[in-house]
């Protein structure tokens, strides 16, 4: 069975919000699994439905949003995305894709906590799956 | 800057670099004018950048005060001095001269990397005043996460010199013989943002602030609220509990004759109101109480805020705190005159009380006139009395923002610090009209 | 120089144009103790797209930047990538390395293996070693997809229009004359001053309305940068920040084009109005507003320590706060759009104060009542004016949130009926020869202007800031900016500190002939447009996304085009364009696929040479949309 180390958890961090809030994880040592890729982008909300269901199919094991919610400084982009992320949950369905290997969320730039929750519940989520298929 | 002789020529002197003096900075250096902006303690940000969230938005603090502390400390036209103090100011010809201090940090700035090693090797703990002494922090030690300088600062109070930062400083910075350093800055005009300090925790004796564990300041409340506060979660400073039942104190500290605040605060009401709703998010079953006169809920937003508060299930009571005692678990034991239901006085339990302190300034012209600005008799800096001119002070071409000339939220002091911004480019444009041959001198 | 570990590569890098660098950071051990910075160095050395990788102590010193700059300089590469600390530290530093070594700053990739990787991995260094080598390899694939950026430059009209003759707009105006800037200032009615001028005395000075405008109107007229145009209204308004065309049109109806680079709105507030019957309210000669009441002191009708209205000598006069404010469902009646004012108007209370003091100063006899739900002295000094009051025999009774007085007419005279909170909710029954209604603020009617350029409004129907906290004076159209009460209630010195910084926000616009904006916004790849306009219903800036006609082998067809002065680059058209014609500049779709092919890569060498598809970020025009007139 794969450790949690070895997975690949493409993690999609905000320029405003939760890019920081890794660096404030960073800057506290909290440690958590390399098994994760942080990259950062403007707004989430530019990725197409098909960016998530490729990134997964190429070999990403979980997604993790993490929006700026709230704070986001772009009209309307939130709602866009979170109506975007569901809509991918129908298709992640249809694929047979277990949906739990994309979560949306919000992280701000002093979540620490809720940064390390966010990975520890998606690598559970994906070694249970992984769990599940191989029964 | 001239490093060889402490010397800088600027337009504008900004002293302060809270969220007013930020503001005001940026409002001068995007305009093209070049600012010095003198902060005292190690960081820029003020009170700011260590609150939990602010209301009515409840967005995160750090979230939306760190860029524009990142703008003010990166801009080009801003030169930046931090752990420095104003000494004099002083008019000249052309403007005015202020002497600063530069206390040492027993760091060498320009030669760090902010890695925190020093952090890591230093064994000695002290009390942490940005948690406002519920958590501990290194002798050496980055004030705080998002502090901006990213630099540690050795508390020659608590060094015990054993030389652990030195040996695991790999640029080798730390320098314990560090001196404080003295520039001169030449200035068109100044802006003061000088912060407040809260109203003392002991200042009413009969509330046991300072005494009761588990009478907390409200900062010190923000700090256990915010998601990299000292304890992680919302805890009783004195058994570590998670709180069941929490009262606010409204007017602890203000419209009290008695404790020389006879003005209204104008934020304690808000921010009482934003933590009980952060507490009941982070608490569910914790019963939360406000004992208040009257709740000002003045600004945009402010008043659908508090309704919603009280649509969460939070308890206004409209009450007098005669006093408050403590029994031997540590609870404490309010004694109330409820104002609406003509009962006579009762005691009542909570776990936790936060003392809803106000606001006195953190700094007042002294006697010495070696920054001869005046007073008024609440103690915030005298402003004439047109409201035309919001931010003039005593002084011609000393301009003052933010809770330096009183309380103010943060939305306020914003507002206030761009009109000081205004103001202080009108003057400079009036001294450069005035003498040409000095137009473009600036850098 | 023995911390280097230069692994130069000589086989393919002169055949293409992309030729990355790539300098992994040991930060004096805080990476290299944990990340082994030099096999991080050996692999990037086999990506097909790196011409150089090299590892180096300290990359911010300067003989670190110098590393970049003398491999630029020789013509070795033409991208860099530097894996190091966060890009909030040291991104910028090399950027303007890049600069001084004339090669584009936006050719660069800053990739974070401290506070992301060796800070948080401590334990693991084989693993932290390989997710450094995959993020490298990630910025490595999006630097070789990165086309040379130029920030947008935007020419500016010197030139400010401020809608709105009252305290704000004036103190606006002069404050931008004063700098240099010249100003229109358009006033609907025929006079400047605006609700200011009705007052009989202001706090704290106590000089008249109409003086403190006199003074203002004083500095305005004596500069010859503002042009006062009276009895006239913005009729159609259009372009964007830097410039604006707006036309002015006056009560004889003749029409002037005026044009700006900024816009300052400071359209002000209407007392509200008490519905017929409320709390007497035009039903009972004795009730009358606040303001009505102001003109009463102003008008003469309180002299000789005697208050006469009409007929009769008034002997007690009660005050009810809050009405028109802080309403509740249910228990008030909603207004025109179907909603209650639930908001406080902030300066009734302090207002009503001041009102009292000069009632008990000139007519000492007179008895007080003041009925209120909170009192909400807030500003410096107001405290004491209620201090005052009551010292002075004023009688305050506090009413139910849910339960506001009555107000009766009972043979030519008031009587309120109240609870009172203070006595227990006690019933009390107070006559009095006048009521006073401390009436709250409402917007000024502008829904012209609003729908011009779908100005945000708030649920409080006053227009919207970009951000409470933050940014109280812009508006979500970048150059509007916001004035005293058109954004909610405030004081004298409130509106003129909101006018000023306003002024300030439009003096940065302005400092410089030309704006220059971020180059990271839309942009549309025509050739690959293919017009479906469905970017269209994602964008929500007005403006910044249209459809255009193209000429295409003699015939014509509509493709996407972007304002960059109106884009604010979130990408939410990106998302959705099926031939990827639209891409934000410097965060492509292409680039984050690369990105992700490189950390589920196997190793570096897998990794094909990157095929770009040309693309082109140059400088883009920034158009003003043809006058439809």
């Amino acid at each position: 069975m794969r450790s949690e180390d070895d997975l690949k958890i493409l993690i999609i961090t905000t320029l405003i919000s939760s890019y920081p809030g890794a660096n404030t994880v960073g800057q506290a040592r909290l440690q958590y699994s390399p098994g994760t890729y942080i990259i950062r982008v403007p707004d989430p909300v530019m990725f197409p439905d098909d960016f998530y269901i490729q990134s997964l199919k190429k070999g990403i094991d979980g997604i993790i949003v993490m929006s700026s919610g709230s704070d986001c400084p772009y009209e309307g982009a939130y709602a866009r995305l979170s109506a975007r992320i569901s809509r991918v949950y129908g298709r992640m369905k249809e694929l047979g894709i277990p949906t739990n290997r994309l979560k949306l969320t919000t992280v701000c730039t002093v979540c620490k906590a809720a940064f390390l929750k966010e990975i520890r519940e998606m690598q559970q989520a994906v070694l249970s799956d992984a769990a599940a298929a191989a029964a | 800057m001239d490093p060889e002789n402490g010397r800088l020529q600027a337009d504008v002197l900004v002293v302060g670099a809270g969220i007013a003096g930020l503001q005001a900075s940026l409002d001068l250096a995007d305009q093209g004018y070049s600012v010095a902006l003198v902060e005292r303690q190690p960081s820029i940000g003020g009170t700011m950048i260590n609150l939990s969230k602010v209301f009515p938005t409840l967005d995160c603090a750090s979230c939306i005060t760190t860029p524009r502390m990142a703008s003010a400390a990166h801009h080009p036209n801003i030169d930046l001095f931090t752990m420095t103090e104003v000494q004099a100011i002083s008019r000249t010809d052309d403007g005015f001269e202020a002497s600063l201090v530069k206390k040492p940090r027993f760091i060498e700035e320009d030669q760090c990397i902010g890695c925190r090693r020093c952090e890591e090797a230093c064994s000695v703990f002290v009390p942490d005043e940005y948690d406002h002494g519920l958590g501990a922090r290194k002798a050496i030690s980055i004030p705080f996460t998002n502090a901006i300088p990213q630099y540690p600062v050795l508390d020659e109070e608590a060094c015990m010199l054993c030389g652990a930062c030195a040996k695991a400083c790999p640029t080798q910075c730390i320098n314990f013989v560090q001196e404080p350093r003295s520039i001169a800055v030449e200035a068109k005009a100044v802006i003061v943002t000088t912060c407040f300090d809260l109203t003392p925790m002991d200042a009413k004796k009969e509330y046991g602030g300072g005494i009761y564990p588990n009478v907390l300041s409200p900062l010190q409340m923000e700090r256990l609220l915010a998601p990299h506060g000292p304890y992680g979660a919302v805890l009783r400073p004195s058994d570590g509990k998670t709180p069941d039942s929490i009262a606010y104190v409204q007017c602890a500290g203000s419209r009290d004759l008695s404790l020389g605040v006879p003005y209204c605060s104008r934020v304690c009401c808000m921010y009482a109101i934003k933590q009980a709703m952060l507490l009941s998010g982070s608490l569910p079953i914790a019963d939360i109480t406000i004992y208040y006169m009257d709740i000002r809920a003045f600004g945009k937003g402010y008043e659908q805020f508090y309704q919603n508060a009280r649509a969460m299930g939070i308890n206004f009571v409209k009450a007098k705190v005669a006093r408050i005692r403590e029994d031997e678990d540590h609870n404490l034991l309010l004694r109330i005159e409820r104002q609406d239901t003509g009962e006579g006085p009762e005691e009542v339990q909570h776990d936790l009380v936060v003392l809803s302190l106000g606001m006195v300034p953190a700094w007042k012209p002294t006697p010495d006139g070696m920054i001869p600005l005046q007073a008024d008799g609440d103690g915030f800096l005298r402003l004439p009395q047109s409201p035309l001119w919001p931010n003039l002070t005593t002084m011609d071409g000393v301009f003052a923002a933010g809770v330096a000339t009183g309380p103010k939220d943060i939305v306020d002091a914003i507002t206030d610090a761009g009109a000081a911004a205004m103001a202080a480019a009108n003057y400079v444009e009036r001294a450069r009209r005035s003498a040409p041959a000095l137009a473009g001198a600036t850098r | 120089m023995s911390d280097i570990n230069a692994v130069p590569r000589t086989d393919k890098a002169a055949a293409d144009d992309v030729r990355v660098g790539v300098y992994v950071c040991h930060c004096g051990g805080n990476i290299s103790d944990v990340v082994d910075t030099a096999a991080v160095a050996d692999a990037l050395s086999h990506h097909p797209d790196v011409a150089i990788a090299r590892d180096y102590v300290f990359m911010c010193s300067d003989p670190g930047q110098s590393l970049i700059v003398d491999d630029i300089k020789a013509g070795k590469i033409n991208r860099v990538v530097v894996a190091a600390c966060s890009p909030s530290l040291h991104e910028l530093t090399f950027r303007k390395a890049l600069e001084r070594a004339g090669l584009n700053p936006y050719l660069y990739e800053h990739v974070n293996i401290r506070e992301q990787t060796s800070w948080v991995h401590k334990g693991d260094h084989e693993r932290a070693t390989r997710k450094a080598i995959r993020l490298t390899a990630a910025g490595v694939e999006k630097v070789a997809r990165q086309d040379p950026l130029e920030s947008i430059a935007v020419d500016v009209v010197p030139h400010v229009v401020v809608i709105g003759g009252g305290i704000a707009g004036m103190s606006a105006a002069v404050a931008l004359a004063e700098r240099g800037i010249g100003v229109t200032l358009i006033e609907a009615s025929d006079r400047l001053g605006g609700r200011v001028a009705e007052l009989p005395s202001v706090y704290p000075t106590e000089q008249t309305g109409e003086d403190l405008i006199r003074e203002l109107r004083d500095h305005l007229f004596v500069e010859p940068l503002i042009e006062v145009r009276l009895r006239s209204r913005v009729t159609a308004m259009e372009g964007h920040v830097g410039k604006f065309r707006l036309l002015v049109t006056d009560a004889d109806g003749a029409s002037a084009e005026v044009r700006a680079g900024a816009i300052i709105l400071a359209t002000g507030f209407d007392h509200y109005r008490p519905a017929d019957g409320e709390l007497g309210y035009g039903t009972s000669p004795s009730v009358m507003t606040l303001p009505e009441f102001l003109g009463v002191l102003r008008d003469g009708s309180l002299a000789n320590g005697e208050l006469r209205i009409g007929q009769k000598t008034v002997k007690s006069i009660a005050f009810i706060h809050c009405v028109g404010s802080r309403q509740i469902e249910g228990v008030h009646a909603p207004q025109a759009d179907g909603k209650v004012n639930d908001y406080c108007s902030r300066v009734c209370c302090t207002a009503t104060l001041h009102a009292i003091r000069e009632v008990q100063r000139r007519c000492p006899d007179i008895a007080i009542y003041d009925l209120h739900k909170d009192i909400r002295t807030y500003g410096r000094g107001h405290e004491d004016l209620y201090l005052q009051a009551s010292r002075d025999g004023a009688l305050f009774f506090r009413y139910p949130d849910e339960e506001p007085p009555v107000v009766a007419d009972r043979s030519g005279a008031a009587v309120v009926t109240t609870k009172d909170v203070l006595t227990w909710g006690e019933e009390l029954e107070i006559p009095a020869d006048l009521v006073v209604l401390a009436t709250g603020m409402q917007p000024r009617d502008i829904s012209d202007l609003i729908a011009m350029r779908k100005l945000p409004v708030g649920a409080d129907r006053f227009l919207q800031e970009v951000h409470p906290k933050l940014r109280p004076v812009e508006m979500a159209v970048n150059g509007v900016v916001l004035a005293g009460a058109c954004q909610g209630p405030v004081d004298i010195g409130e509106a003129c500190a909101a006018a000023q910084t306003a002024a300030a926000k439009a003096a940065i616009l302005l400092s410089k002939p030309v704006i220059e904006l971020d180059p990271f916004v839309a942009h549309v790849q025509e050739d690959l447009c293919d017009g479906c306009e469905l970017c269209l219903a994602e964008c929500e800036y007005q403006g910044a996304l249209t459809m255009v006609e193209v000429q295409n082998d003699g015939g014509s067809v509509r493709r996407a085009r972007v304002n960059p002065a109106l884009c604010a680059g979130c990408g939410a058209c990106a998302a959705v364009c099926p031939p990827r014609a639209i891409n934000v500049a410097g965060w492509t779709l292409d680039q984050f696929d690369a990105m992700v092919d490189a950390i589920v890569a196997e190793d570096v060498e897998s990794l094909a040479r990157s095929e770009r598809r040309a693309r082109s970020f140059a400088p883009l025009a920034v158009t003003i949309g043809e006058a439809s007139r």
